[in-house]
């Protein structure tokens, strides 16, 4: 009997013993695509900086802005405790917004990222990131910008642009945020 | 007289099991332990982190009072000390190193001076020892004839956030000592193990242009992507039987619940409201449980998969935003306050689906994201209380809490 269970408890050490040297691989399989990324946005970020150095030089001759630059302009969208209804001061936001989408921006995609405060990370406060991300774009596409450039995703509470434990910060983090997408 | 009596039986027997009743006194009841170390092998401050493990296995079983003291004896003494000869049961253990680098544990339980239970483990390395911890407390509990705590020797997968849209992906052992990171890099989220081996899971990718799910084989090391949908893709459940798994999606930023076949590929929209539906959990075979804000905030409801008709389930609490169910019993989390410009509370609620009783399970900070265990002896959760993440264990039929902290990052998600 118990060498049954010896040999038995060996066996389940064995088999999680033999999965954890593989899950190290998991790790490698995973890192991979977030470093390319990464590695994406620097070139991104080296770009802009060459060109608003340009820029400057040649002012006279050149308006044309960069992604970054126009992203710059777009200023993120700010909602109530729990709610994902607009009030008139971002909905002025919004027309500003639509405006530059369609001039600078118009050859350009827009990516909506919803946020929340810190007070839950459950499912319901990823869908209020998205109820919010999904507000801004029903009033782009009724400031008349085509919906399909518009794309959508939630971070929940996981993606605070301010950590403090004041009410300031957790107003800064419930936001709808534009990316743009070349 | 008679009727009277039965009375009381039938009373007793209604609510003898009842896990919205609180258990107040037990604590005198409960028979002493006290845990003797002849360990050969290993330094002492190995010794003593084993011991610890041990002693914390035992108090979460919670049917001892456990005597905290490590002392040191001979395995083969007939006798237990002198220290402990009050003590209704003794523990003594004896842990040594093959010649192999293994691990080996022997353990027996003394009482009236006799062996009464004894056993042996093996683990291949000495890092892993917090299984041999939870096994020997596992089996402890099983000869004294208690309920399963199956949920014991299993394995926690959870999300951790380390910076804004940041999060790895961890496996862990239920009280957090052993902790291997196996998503590493981009900001994934909401794991959730893909069948009853826990030899796969699902998680969701946030990097790519729409939010993915992954299931990842850890045997084959293999990751395969299910399906993407703009805005939002969780995987909130898995069948027992792991074929059937409930989403929430978002086509058209509309949160919706979804079901889909793991065989056939296809995926069926469950829910139709205009507002937000998520949080999906299998009751039985048939029928989900879900939060939606229908009411105009969130709260449970219920629904069967082969109609539309939709019930719901709690009526207390003016915002209930996550949920898990066990047979008749429901858990919910609950906001206490509804402060936007101070801290807020949440508790996490015990309803029975038989009766009108509500048991509150805590007490401070921000308690969510409650899991039963599959036979529901136990639920486990995430508390956030100034600025520390734990993981931690209600043994509702002991009606103890137990926290697990962890080092750095917050819990965004688990699953066990």
């Amino acid at each position: 009997m118990k060498s049954i269970v010896l040999s038995s408890v060996v066996t389940a050490l064995l088999v999680f013993s033999g999965c954890s040297s593989k899950e190290v691989a998991v790790d490698t399989e995973s890192n991979k695509a977030p470093v390319e990324e990464v590695v994406a946005q620097e070139v991104e970020i080296v770009e802009t900086e060459t060109v608003a150095v340009e820029n400057s030089m040649v002012e006279a001759t050149s308006n044309a802005l960069s992604m970054t630059d126009i992203e710059a302009e777009l200023s993120a969208v700010y909602f109530a405790f729990d709610k994902f209804d607009l009030d008139s001061d971002m909905q002025a936001k919004i027309s500003t917004a639509a405006e530059i989408g369609k001039t600078g921006a118009s050859n350009y995609n827009v990516k909506l990222e919803g946020n929340c405060d810190e007070w839950g990370s459950d499912e319901y406060n990823f869908a209020l990131g998205l109820k919010r991300s999904n507000a801004v774009k029903q009033a782009l596409v009724a400031e008349g910008i085509d919906g399909s450039r518009i794309s959508m995703v939630s971070y929940g509470e996981s993606n605070p642009v301010c950590s403090d434990k004041t009410q300031e910060c957790w107003s800064k983090n419930r936001r709808v945020d534009f990316k743009l997408l070349p | 007289m008679k009727i009277i009596f039965s009375l009381l039986l039938i009373f007793g027997l209604t609510f003898a099991n009842d896990a919205t009743i609180e258990v107040i006194k037990k604590v005198d009841a409960l028979p002493s332990i006290a845990v003797e170390d002849s360990s050969i092998s290993y330094d002492d401050t190995f010794k003593l982190q084993f011991f610890k493990s041990l002693i914390a296995d035992l108090n979460v079983i919670s049917l001892f009072n456990v005597d905290r003291f490590h002392r040191v004896t001979h395995y083969n003494d007939t006798d237990v000390m002198v220290e402990n000869k009050d003590m209704n049961y003794v523990l003594r253990y004896k842990m040594f190193e093959d010649d192999n680098g293994a691990l080996n544990v022997d353990m027996k339980i003394l009482h009236d001076s006799s062996e009464v239970f004894s056993k042996s483990y093996k683990v291949s390395r000495q890092n892993i020892y917090m299984f041999v911890s939870h096994a020997m407390a596992y089996d402890i509990n099983e000869y004294m004839g208690e309920p399963s705590v199956e949920w014991m020797k299993r394995k926690v997968i959870f999300s951790r956030i380390v910076g804004p849209k940041k999060s790895e992906i961890v496996i862990s052992d239920y009280s957090l000592s052993y902790q291997h990171v196996i998503v590493k890099g981009g900001f994934n989220v909401f794991p959730k193990w893909a069948n009853n081996d826990q030899n796969a899971f699902y998680y969701t990718s946030l990097d790519d242009l729409k939010p993915t799910l992954k299931h990842v084989d850890i045997k084959t090391v293999k990751v395969t992507n299910i399906m993407s949908s703009d805005g939002m893709m969780i995987c909130s459940d898995v069948s027992r039987n792991g074929k059937t798994l409930l989403l929430t999606m978002a086509n058209n930023g509309q949160p919706d619940i979804y079901t889909y076949n793991v065989d056939t590929k296809k995926y069926k929209r469950e829910t139709v409201y205009g507002g937000i539906d998520v949080n999906a959990q299998f009751m039985d075979k048939n029928r989900i449980i879900f939060i939606s804000s229908r009411l105009g905030y969130p709260n449970v409801f219920s629904k069967r998969l082969d109609t539309k008709e939709v019930e719901q389930m709690v009526y207390y609490g003016r915002s209930n935003s996550a949920c898990s169910s066990n047979g008749e019993y429901i858990v919910y989390k609950a906001r206490e306050t509804s402060n936007a410009f101070d801290k807020n509370t949440f508790n996490l609620h015990l309803i029975s689906m038989k009766t009108d009783f509500i048991r509150r399970l805590t007490a401070t900070g921000i308690n969510e994201f409650p899991r039963f265990s599959r036979d529901g002896d136990a639920i486990l959760f995430i508390k956030n209380y100034k600025s520390q993440s734990s993981i931690g264990i209600i043994r509702l039929n002991h009606n103890k809490n137990y926290l697990f902290p962890l080092k750095y990052g917050k819990v965004q998600s688990m699953d066990w």
